[in-house]
């Protein structure tokens, strides 16, 4: 018997709409509860094909799977009408709106309900939503909602960590954290990390905390997030500096001002909005806010490096001298 | 309807001090804007109170400028404010 079977069977209270008027009864082949920085957040699927996915999520989490159950509860009911790229094509110019506790989207291919009170989301939508073999991310932004919404339940809406698109390195104890858009070089910086460079913390997606007392600075930790390199070890570490990355032909560093850093790290930050959040404004002024925080205590430089991984990392070990 | 010269900053903005500079942000969250210390200044200014008599005379109190440059430059930056749409006409 593994450890998980320990938990047995439990039940959760779903939505009360007709269909879900009953409780249903999950057993731990269809759960699985997260860790992503101070929450816990459960996936449930109802379907054996989505289970088998779950399955294999749960392998590649294994570093941020809880005995805890979730703040939140998200549960998912699989459609499969869609190819991967014609999913990618759909939901590239998605847009969600609500009506009262339900949301659906323009694309039509995700829609669901939810209840804050109770911390339950359920989503309809296609199945390749939590594919993490397929490109997209859809898995990501779909525990990124999770994480925020916990959030909201549990801290108010101010989340004490924010999940920042970034690749993270450890290295002497300290994370370096480098970011930028896709195709900037995340994956790239994490390849030329290799194994004496430092330890790839992740190379996609990152929890940046909030120091909890005087004294203690920005924290960067792992979570369940899908990169090339996926991070399946929970780790945290002091962040020493960001490098926000410009490919080019040479290797060289330049300390970037408040202005352009607050403005290129913000928007780095995955959007902290809860499920059925209307209010933009507030959303923006979280991300300003944490981004004013992060870019006035932590040095902020720009990266321009090349594929020459050892002038990259002697480069950025001088620095952290 | 008249329109007063009285300017004020529009409401579907957020902003913040970073540095000396302000930074703006239209709450669609794609258009930005970085007003340096003067521009900063006379976007404070903009607090539907004033009209460009009283922020000229207030740059003329707080530079070493003449009423004459101090209106033109006022007269600018109020133009290029209010293109870009972040402070308006009340």
């Amino acid at each position: 018997m593994s450890g998980n079977d320990a938990y047995g069977r439990f039940t959760v209270a779903p939505v009360n709409t007709q269909e879900d008027a009953r409780p249903a009864v999950w057993t731990m082949k269809n759960v699985i509860n997260l860790r992503i920085g101070n929450v816990c957040c459960s996936l449930i699927c109802r379907d054996a094909e989505d289970w088998r996915k779950l399955e294999k999520i749960k392998r590649l989490y294994h570093g941020f799977l809880t005995q805890e159950s979730g703040t939140v509860t998200v549960e998912l009911a699989g459609t499969d009408r869609l190819s991967p790229e014609e999913l990618n094509a759909a939901l590239s110019n998605n847009e969600f709106f609500h009506q009262e506790n339900v949301f659906r989207s323009t694309s039509q291919v995700v829609d669901g309900q939810y209840d804050l009170t109770r911390g339950y989301i359920k989503i309809t939508g296609e199945r390749n939503l939590i594919n993490p073999d397929i490109e997209g991310n859809h898995l990501n932004m779909l525990i990124s909602l999770a994480y925020y919404t916990a959030c909201k339940m549990k801290f108010n809406g101010r989340p004490p960590a924010m999940i920042v698109h970034s690749c993270g390195i450890l290295r002497s104890g300290q994370a370096l954290l480098f970011t930028g858009p896709s195709e900037a070089g995340k994956t790239t910086i994490a390849r030329l990390c290799g194994k004496k460079n430092g330890e790839i913390i992740n190379d996609e997606m990152l929890l940046i905390s909030r120091p909890r007392y005087d004294g203690e600075g920005f924290t960067v930790e792992s979570g369940p997030f899908l990169g090339k390199y996926p991070s399946r070890r929970s780790l945290k570490a002091p962040l020493r500096c960001i490098f926000q990355l410009k490919q080019g032909s040479k290797t060289g560093i330049r300390r970037v001002d408040r202005s352009e850093a607050y403005l290129k790290f913000m928007r780095q930050i995955i959007t902290p909005a809860y499920v059925g959040q209307k209010d933009k404004r507030s959303v923006l002024l979280l991300m300003s806010e944490f981004s004013d925080e992060v870019t006035r205590t932590v040095p902020v430089y720009e990266l321009e490096f090349n594929l020459d991984a050892n002038s990259l990392w002697r480069t950025v070990g001088e620095l952290q001298k | 309807m008249t329109i007063s010269n009285r300017m004020v900053q529009a409401e579907n903005i957020i902003w913040r001090r970073i540095g000396d500079d302000i930074v703006i942000i239209k709450d669609d969250g794609l258009a930005t804007h970085v007003l340096n210390k003067t521009a900063a200044y006379i976007w404070e200014l903009c607090d539907g109170k004033r009209g460009i008599d009283e922020i000229t005379a207030s740059l003329c109190e707080r530079y070493d400028v003449s009423p004459e440059e101090a209106r033109a430059d006022a007269r600018e930056t109020i133009e290029n404010l209010t293109k870009a749409g972040i402070i308006k006409y009340i």
